[in-house]
């Protein structure tokens, strides 16, 4: 045996593959063979510490459900429900009936539009989309609105027209008032300005003639003296 | 595994009888879910993908042709669906795993009570089984947890038995390898 042909029996020798003959000739190999010996201890032990991890269980236990049996069961469901809704005297049949022509008249009458109505004493039933009603004025009446409208508009105009007329003439006439007393005022005033200029200057004449009396007799004096 | 009995309910299923899968859906659903919670680590996961397990299982259970072998069938269909898996999430799932690589060590040194030292290593054992290489994994899964034998596992994996044998070897010793580099031996486990 070699060490390779050994190491081959490994696995076998682990897992109880080997005869009893092979089994004692390898474990006498190893045993000559410290290095085998403590590779296979290694690989023995490495065996035993795997055997320590845990491992968890499913927490649910899965079930498959038959697509037949579910199509069998609605079935039956159906079928269960019809027998007990299913009338079985002749007057519970007659309501059946009746209710069933209502609902199919219902219903035939919301796909195609159904329209009952009744105007002038006439009764129509009518299928598809409704004529759109008259809504509106002829057009005689269209024309007799417009002529109302254009005479209400013209007197509404004339009256406007007038009415500012006459707001600008009185606006007209407040104004020339309002010059005409402004002139006045100006008038006056310049007057009253004149008049104060003039008293000015005679006072102003009056005093320098004063002054002038004065001095010539200053002088008059003066000359008198020398003399 | 009691082929006889798996194979008389697939009979009666197909020959009409709808309970017959719920009866089957009884005796598998504990280990499927076991099966798809080492590759997970996640009950939700695990849940999904033995849910989907026997939803496609039902769909095609008319193509089996060997009614006898519906368990390895089924393990075949269980085994896709965590390939599948792994590949949509896959790179997420090494994103967290590369972080791992460093932390182990300094934790469990940390860990001063032993039963947080117990808790720490079974997580870390997981970690370590995430870790393997698919194939290997699945092996080691089915061979440790599942108790498969080697020629049950050839079937589903549709590989013969002595490359079962192989990958089995080589993922006890990688794991051997990843325990001893985190500091974990089997003295932890016996903390109790």
């Amino acid at each position: 045996m070699t060490k390779d042909k050994a190491r081959e029996l490994f696995i076998d020798y682990m897992y109880g593959g080997l005869d009893i003959d092979t089994q004692n000739q390898l474990e006498a190999f190893v045993q000559q063979h410290p290095d085998l010996k403590e590779e296979l201890d290694g690989m023995m032990e490495t065996r035993q510490m795997l055997q320590q991890m845990p491992v968890e269980s499913p927490t649910e236990q899965f079930v498959m459900m038959d697509p037949a049996a579910n199509k069998r069961s609605f079935r039956i469901s159906l079928e269960n429900l019809w027998s007990a809704l299913k009338p079985t005297s002749g007057f519970g049949r007659f309501g059946v009936a009746v209710a069933s022509f209502v609902f199919l008249f219902i219903i035939t009458g919301s796909l195609t539009n159904l329209n009952f109505s009744m105007q002038d004493g006439e009764i129509s039933l009518r299928f598809g989309e409704q004529p759109p009603a008259q809504i509106g004025y002829t057009a005689a009446q269209v024309e007799l609105l417009i002529n109302q409208v254009q005479a209400e508009n013209a007197e509404l105009m004339a009256d406007f027209v007038q009415a500012a007329q006459e707001q600008q003439e009185a606006q007209f006439q407040q104004t020339l008032a309002s010059f005409a007393s402004y002139l006045e005022e100006q008038r006056t005033s310049d007057l009253e300005l004149i008049d104060f200029s003039l008293a000015n200057l005679q006072e102003t004449t009056y005093n320098r003639f004063v002054q002038t009396d004065q001095v010539l007799g200053e002088i008059i004096e003066t000359v008198s003296l020398n003399r | 595994m009691t082929h006889m009995e798996d194979a008389q309910l697939v009979q009666d299923f197909l020959g009409g009888n709808h309970q017959a899968f719920n009866k089957l859906i009884g005796r598998w659903q504990d280990r499927i879910h076991h099966f798809a919670y080492r590759y997970f680590a996640n009950n939700d996961d695990a849940a999904e993908i033995t849910q989907k397990t026997f939803i496609k299982a039902y769909q095609k259970l008319n193509t089996l042709d060997d009614a006898g072998k519906f368990g390895s069938w089924l393990y075949r269909i269980a085994n896709n669906l965590c390939l599948d898996e792994l590949k949509r999430v896959g790179r997420k799932r090494a994103t967290s795993l590369e972080a791992l690589k460093t932390a182990p060590q300094t934790e469990t040194e940390r860990a001063a009570d032993s039963a947080l030292m117990r808790n720490e290593a079974i997580v870390l054992l997981h970690k370590a089984l995430l870790q393997l290489p698919t194939e290997q994994r699945m092996v080691v899964i089915m061979k440790e947890y599942e108790g498969l034998t080697f020629r049950e596992i050839a079937e589903i994996l549709d590989e013969s038995e002595n490359t079962v044998k192989s990958r089995l070897y080589y993922g006890l010793r990688s794991l051997k390898k990843t325990f001893d580099s985190w500091n974990i031996n089997k003295e932890v486990f016996s903390y109790d």
